[in-house]
């Protein structure tokens, strides 16, 4: 039988400070300058999920909030994005 | 508000582009059920032009007295319960009005998790406001145009022949009133002052309108109906040239003068091009995430385009229809402003403007030998602005995949394809829902308007009007009040983004509003309008 290689997804809320991007979930909270800083600052901290070849893609869902009550009814959702952990370099 | 939007269903409960489409269609299925012969949506109050007392020798006909200045729709329109709601009367339809939808908003406001108390308060306030200026705007020195006066057989007076465009100019003069001098009292309607909610409710009641539009003709022949039929879906098929023009002409021309001239980092030149060229602050926002911006940029850009798209809307309608390109091309204007008019309510309302604008001037100028239709100029802008909107969700989802995979290039980042859903206009489903059922019954059960169909079509027509007209033009009403309220031109002047400002500036004017009356006319010159005023009459231009 043809068996499924389901990647395993890690649901977290991005945010944006006004000076970092903050990922975070029940668990862990990191904060970074930069979207590429934090990739890595995630990868870091989950280094434990993806061992033996296994991938792990962290599912970063926006939190409307950080965008201001008036402008959301124009447009609620700003963006979300999947990290594929490990990063390929 | 959603927090976030996870899975597909995400904000269906909670976001107000969600509770447009179910407030639209909620009332769209209750004047359905006139063809069962149950009439639930006959209540709603409309104005009538009106004066103080009656001159001698005029009648009640175009022009009435001020007892009758507000009337429920249904005692002129219902088949069934025709009596019941003449009985009303003006004071008692507009609180019929009143608590049927201050129920349907207020749960609605429940449902986003707003203040509901303050939302409450809010919208009483703007509702029996809108009605006053509603009813001041139809006085027939505002309203009444010279053919108007001539069929009410009344003496010749000085009138400002503004039609219903007067009610809306003085919604928003008095909006922009409160939002500008009475700043406190403005912050605490902001909870109620909901233009986009307003509009895109209004948008999936203008799908009644697309729709019902060959059901009326058809009572006037049975070719002028199919005339507007499709010249509808006309409109559909031309419009999808907006979408090109706002996507490959608009964008990389405003991104460009954004670089080169005035010398703006990518992203927030990406930010800016999306907002002027494309559909404001919503594709402000889609951009600025699409690009990975911090939100700062597409709260900046926001700021501009909602203060811009009121001064168009002051401007341009007047504009397109005294200067260029006048009655004579009423369909190019009507496209021109939904390619220029960034924001939905904003374009809406301008459209609306223009639409009363139009045919107040056609009246007059026939000398009430033409009369065109109500309604299809806004159909004609808002078509095109639809278009626009819909693309927005891949325009940004493919500007991410180039900023993230090579501008700016993210190791390990994906894009998930779910983001076009997210960003995707949720009210024009409500729209297109409204006007392919009524569309359906004209050529199914209406029989495209013979004398067979013509019982199903009036009892079609009954449920249609007081929704397509009554609760159109109130939510119509509601968004010109509202986007006053929330407009406060002493941001332009307090920003720090001169350089925005002028690159907005310079954008729109020498570039966008040029780029887009030549596109539209291109596309929709020629389009011509049915008149209404002659049975059988062969289709006339301007």
């Amino acid at each position: 039988m043809f068996k499924r290689n389901k990647t395993k997804t890690l649901d977290m809320t991005l945010t944006h400070d006004g000076k970092n991007w903050i990922a975070s979930n029940k668990t862990i909270k990191l904060a970074a300058s930069s979207l590429g800083e934090l990739d890595r600052k995630i990868e870091n901290a989950l280094r434990d999920e993806f061992v033996d070849n296994k991938r792990l893609n962290v599912f970063m869902a926006f939190d409307n909030e950080a965008i201001p009550m008036w402008i959301r009814p124009y447009m609620n959702h700003y963006f979300n994005r999947i990290l594929v952990l490990p990063i390929q370099r | 508000m959603s927090k976030i939007q996870r899975f597909w269903y995400s904000g269906m409960l909670s976001t107000e582009d969600w509770w447009a489409v179910w407030l639209g269609l909620a009332f769209f299925s209750l004047g359905l059920l006139t063809l069962l012969g149950i009439d639930l949506v006959g209540w709603i109050a409309y104005p009538s032009k009106w004066v103080f007392n009656m001159p001698e020798g005029a009648i009640s006909k175009k022009i009435v007295t001020i007892d009758k200045a507000f009337y429920a729709l249904g005692g002129k329109y219902s088949l069934t319960a025709r009596d019941t709601y003449q009985s009303l009367g003006p004071i008692g339809s507009i609180l019929v009005t009143y608590i049927i939808f201050t129920i349907a908003t207020v749960t609605g406001a429940y449902f986003q998790k707003w203040d509901v108390k303050r939302y409450f308060i809010g919208w009483t306030f703007i509702f029996f406001l809108t009605y006053l200026v509603w009813f001041i705007g139809h006085h027939a020195f505002f309203a009444a145009s010279a053919v108007d006066l001539k069929r009410s057989h009344f003496p010749a007076m000085f009138t400002l022949s503004l039609g219903g465009g007067a009610s809306f100019i003085l919604a928003l003069m008095a909006g922009l009133i409160i939002g500008n001098f009475f700043k406190p009292l403005a912050r605490y309607l902001s909870e109620a002052a909901k233009p986009e909610w307003f509009i895109k409710t209004a948008i999936v009641f203008l799908g009644v309108k697309v729709g019902y539009l060959p059901i009326k003709a058809a009572a006037t022949s049975e070719k002028i109906g199919h005339a507007l039929a499709d010249l509808t879906l006309d409109l559909f098929i031309a419009g999808a040239a907006a979408t090109i023009v706002a996507y490959l002409i608009f964008w990389p021309g405003v991104y460009t003068i954004s670089r080169l001239i005035f010398k703006l980092p990518r992203k927030t030149a990406a930010v800016l091009a999306s907002a002027i060229s494309i559909c404001g602050v919503s594709a402000a926002v889609a951009t600025g995430g699409a690009v990975r911006a911090r939100p700062v940029v597409s709260i900046m850009v926001s700021s501009l385009v909602v203060v811009y798209a009121v001064i168009e809307l002051v401007i341009l309608p007047g504009v397109f229809t005294h200067i260029w390109p006048g009655i004579k091309d009423p369909m190019v204007a009507g496209a021109a402003m939904g390619m220029a008019v960034k924001t939905d309510g904003a374009d809406a309302a301008a459209g609306e403007l223009l639409d009363e604008f139009m045919r107040a001037k056609m009246d007059e100028t026939s000398n009430g030998t033409v009369i065109w239709p109500e309604g299809i100029i806004t159909v004609s802008a808002v078509m095109t602005k639809i278009w626009i909107d819909m693309f927005i969700g891949l325009w940004a989802f493919l500007l991410a995949m180039i900023w993230v995979y090579k501008i700016e290039r993210q190791e390990g980042e994906k894009v998930p394809f779910s983001e076009v859903w997210f960003r995707f206009p949720k009210f024009v489903l409500g729209y297109f829902i409204a006007w392919f059922v009524y569309l359906g019954i004209f050529f199914g059960p209406g029989h495209g308007g013979s004398a067979e169909g013509m019982s199903v079509l009036k009892a079609a027509e009954a449920g249609a009007v007081p929704v397509e007209k009554g609760m159109r033009k109130l939510f119509f009403m509601l968004t010109f009040m509202s986007l006053g309220i929330i407009t406060d031109f002493k941001k332009l002047a307090e920003a720090q983004f001169s350089k925005m400002i002028w690159v907005y500036f310079i954008a729109l004017f020498f570039f966008i509003i040029p780029v887009a009356s030549i596109i539209a006319y291109l596309f929709h010159h020629g389009m011509t309008l049915p008149n209404m005023a002659t049975p059988g009459s062969a289709l006339l231009g301007g």
